[in-house]
């Protein structure tokens, strides 16, 4: 597992590097002002799926999610009505 | 000379032979399907048989059927769907039962008749025999469940159905041509924006565009192992093809598709059922290809880029979407389970699963070298040569919702997250591991040489995947991606849960419909009734002696009177002699002299006239 950590911190430091040796050395052509940040990808990407994770668990928190038998519940409901 | 043979027929026609077989004779037959029909395709694209450009006819209603339009987009889509229908059914050889082969083999020629379809009438015709007969693939797992899922997806299914006919004849009437080509399509008030829109609602039913989407996410979890990775593939992308060919830069679907890509990575986090989380990436990533056609301004070379991107991405998305099905099924058919929170530890009894699975989660998210990265990044290209930000913002992020849950929660979630394993479990049958080894063997194929998937597109390809500046971007972002999941995921543990979806429409509220005809408006109804009912039991009894009846409506009327003014005696007097009148009714009848009849008659006749005057006069 120790291992596995390093090898991950290894291919983080990494892709960071690389953001940076393509800005310097290629000048990738840039369509939006965010690219011109090296880092802009890594940050998206930490951030949006922090974002996503905490917005939707808080949607499905305090509106969407129910209880398993939801559908099953309210059909037996209907069944006793008629 | 047989000039050329529908593909799609080779599937329907040899359907019906499929119970006749037995044993090894039956399985070898139907994997032969198939590669007769990729030969067939072969030979096509190589211009032996009708080339490119050509049609194929019949005569109908005054009308010539055109079966089999060839073109370079016709043919990609063929292509994917041959290939993954031999795939699918390596996966299912093993199921006994012979009608969930026919309703398969069904469901793919009837989506290559739409594919292969020149005109409205023969897309109508295949359209209709692909939603029922992938209804099958949904029953065959015989539980309540599956059936309520299959009425749910068949009753949407015919709405758009009915769309699409309805479209049809309107635009046939207001163009008179059935050619299934773009169409005009605006807001405006007009019959022929009505025809258009009208098929367009019909083709986004298909494609599962929110909120007419829930039919998808409803139902996939429902069906059989093995059906379930049929209807992956075939509904929702030839939903994307007929788009390509009906609306192609369309700016509505631009934005559709962004949110699209979004919707379903939201309520993928929420999801504790494997195949239904794999569902809604399912609308996440068909959400890429919708926005694709959207951007795709014929003429154009981002335009272009998107409908190339929508084809490419549509070919990569149907194999590894395939893949993830396979595996999250192989998990169901084994243990019987298929809840996050009744899983997790089996990497001890199905590694060989598990890594054929990630193949397909890579290739999902989109890491170099599979498939997925290949095309998906010639959407996003296509939305930055557009200049939409939000929109890239937008897909990029779905990125980065999909690897979150396709990549790491769901295997997470299933293979390990525990100590030791929840349940005993061995790997699937052979045949099952092989039809995965080939779809994942091909998803990294064209990850790898993606030459051959590009020279299939309908537009040149002017675009490399592999620069250092594309993999170091995407290497960032699914890397990071990483991080924040390790951090936070504890909170991605499976709750035992349902998400409310746009399916609640029909089937709560729904149901309040019902509630409300059965309830209240029966009670109404009943009420209106009785009125009614009493009021003419009235006239009968008036019209048996109106001039007593009169006499004792007048009593009654004075009774109310004396009640206010009198005393109780003299009213309890009162009201026994009007009991008496009453018992009487009707009485002796007063019979008329005959002059007086005669008068009555002349006197009604004479009104009659009056009112015969008025009216005509």
């Amino acid at each position: 597992m120790k291992h596995l950590f390093r090898i991950l911190y290894g291919c983080l430091f990494l892709s960071i590097v690389a953001g940076f040796l393509v800005h310097i050395y290629l000048h990738p052509h840039i369509y939006f002002f965010w690219e011109a940040l090296p880092i802009f990808s890594a940050l998206y990407g930490f951030i949006g799926c922090i974002v996503i994770i905490i917005g939707s668990k808080a949607v499905g928190r305090y509106w969407l999610q129910r209880e398993e038998d939801y559908y099953e519940k309210s059909e037996r409901m209907q069944g006793e009505d008629t | 000379m047989i000039e050329w043979f529908h593909p799609g027929l080779i599937y329907i026609l040899g359907a019906p032979l499929i119970p006749v077989l037995r044993g090894s004779v039956k399985k070898a037959y139907l994997l032969l399907l198939p590669i007769i029909a990729f030969i067939n395709l072969l030979f096509m694209s190589s211009g032996v048989f009708l080339s490119r450009g050509k049609t194929w006819s019949l005569p109908f209603l005054g009308y010539d059927l055109f079966l089999g339009q060839i073109d370079t987009l016709s043919t990609v889509f063929a292509y994917v769907f041959v290939i993954a229908s031999f795939c699918m059914m390596l996966y299912a050889i093993h199921i006994k039962e012979d009608g969930q082969h026919v309703a398969a083999y069904l469901y793919v020629g009837s989506t290559l008749g739409v594919v292969f379809a020149g005109d409205l009438f023969t897309l109508f015709f295949f359209w209709e025999v692909m939603a029922w007969s992938s209804l099958y693939l949904i029953w065959y797992r015989r539980k309540k469940a599956a059936y309520q899922a299959g009425f749910r997806y068949i009753l949407v299914h015919f709405f758009g159905g009915i769309c699409l006919l309805g479209g049809i004849l309107i635009h046939l009437q207001t163009t008179g041509s059935i050619a299934f080509e773009a169409f005009h399509w605006g807001w405006e008030m007009s019959r022929d924006n009505l025809a258009s829109n009208l098929i367009l609602l019909a083709f986004l039913i298909n494609a599962a565009v929110p909120p007419l989407h829930a039919w998808l996410t409803d139902a996939y979890p429902e069906a059989t192992v093995t059906g379930a990775v049929f209807l992956t593939a075939f509904t929702t992308k030839s939903a994307i093809y007929v788009l390509i060919r009906g609306f192609p830069g369309v700016e509505l679907l631009i934005w559709l598709g962004a949110i699209m890509a979004v919707y379903g990575v939201v309520f993928a986090v929420l999801e504790n059922d494997i195949r239904r989380l794999l569902a809604y990436h399912i609308i996440s990533q068909v959400g890429y290809m919708i926005s694709g056609v959207g951007m795709g301004v014929i003429g154009t070379a981002a335009g272009e880029m998107g409908i190339n991107g929508a084809v490419a991405h549509a070919f990569s998305h149907i194999l590894y979407k395939a893949l993830l099905f396979m595996g999250a099924g192989a998990v169901l058919e084994v243990t019987g389970r298929s809840k996050l929170t009744e899983l997790g530890g089996l990497y001890k009894y199905m590694p060989i699963t598990f890594h054929l699975y990630m193949v397909g989660a890579y290739s999902i998210s989109g890491f170099p070298l599979f498939n997925g990265f290949v095309s998906k990044t010639m959407v996003v290209q296509a939305s930055a040569m557009w200049h939409l930000p939000t929109v890239w913002l937008m897909l990029e992020g779905a990125s980065i919702g999909t690897f979150l849950h396709t990549g790491l929660k769901l295997p997470w979630g299933t293979w390990f997250a525990r100590e030791g394993p929840v349940c005993e479990a061995k790997e699937p049958p052979k045949n099952m591991l092989a039809a995965m080894g080939i779809t994942a063997f091909l998803c990294i194929l064209l990850g790898v040489y993606p030459k051959i998937l590009y020279n299939l597109l309908p537009y040149p390809v002017h675009y490399e995947p592999y620069t250092f500046s594309h993999v170091a971007t995407i290497s960032q972002l699914l890397l990071f991606t990483f991080v924040a999941f390790w951090l936070l995921r504890r909170m991605l543990h499976g709750e035992p849960t349902i998400t409310l979806d746009t399916d609640w429409f029909y089937r709560i509220a729904g149901n309040g419909v019902i509630w409300f005809c059965e309830k209240p408006l029966m009670t109404f109804a009943t009420f209106i009734d009785m009125k009614v009912l009493s009021l003419a039991r009235f006239f009968v009894w008036v019209s048996r002696n109106p001039a007593v009846a009169l006499g004792i409506q007048k009593e009654e009327v004075k009774l109310i009177g004396k009640r206010l003014f009198s005393s109780p005696e003299r009213v309890e007097e009162y009201e026994r002699g009007l009991e008496e009148q009453k018992r009487r009714y009707p009485g002796e009848l007063p019979r008329l002299t005959l002059g007086a009849s005669v008068f009555l008659i002349l006197l009604s006749l004479f009104l009659y006239l009056i009112l015969y005057l008025l009216i005509v006069v």
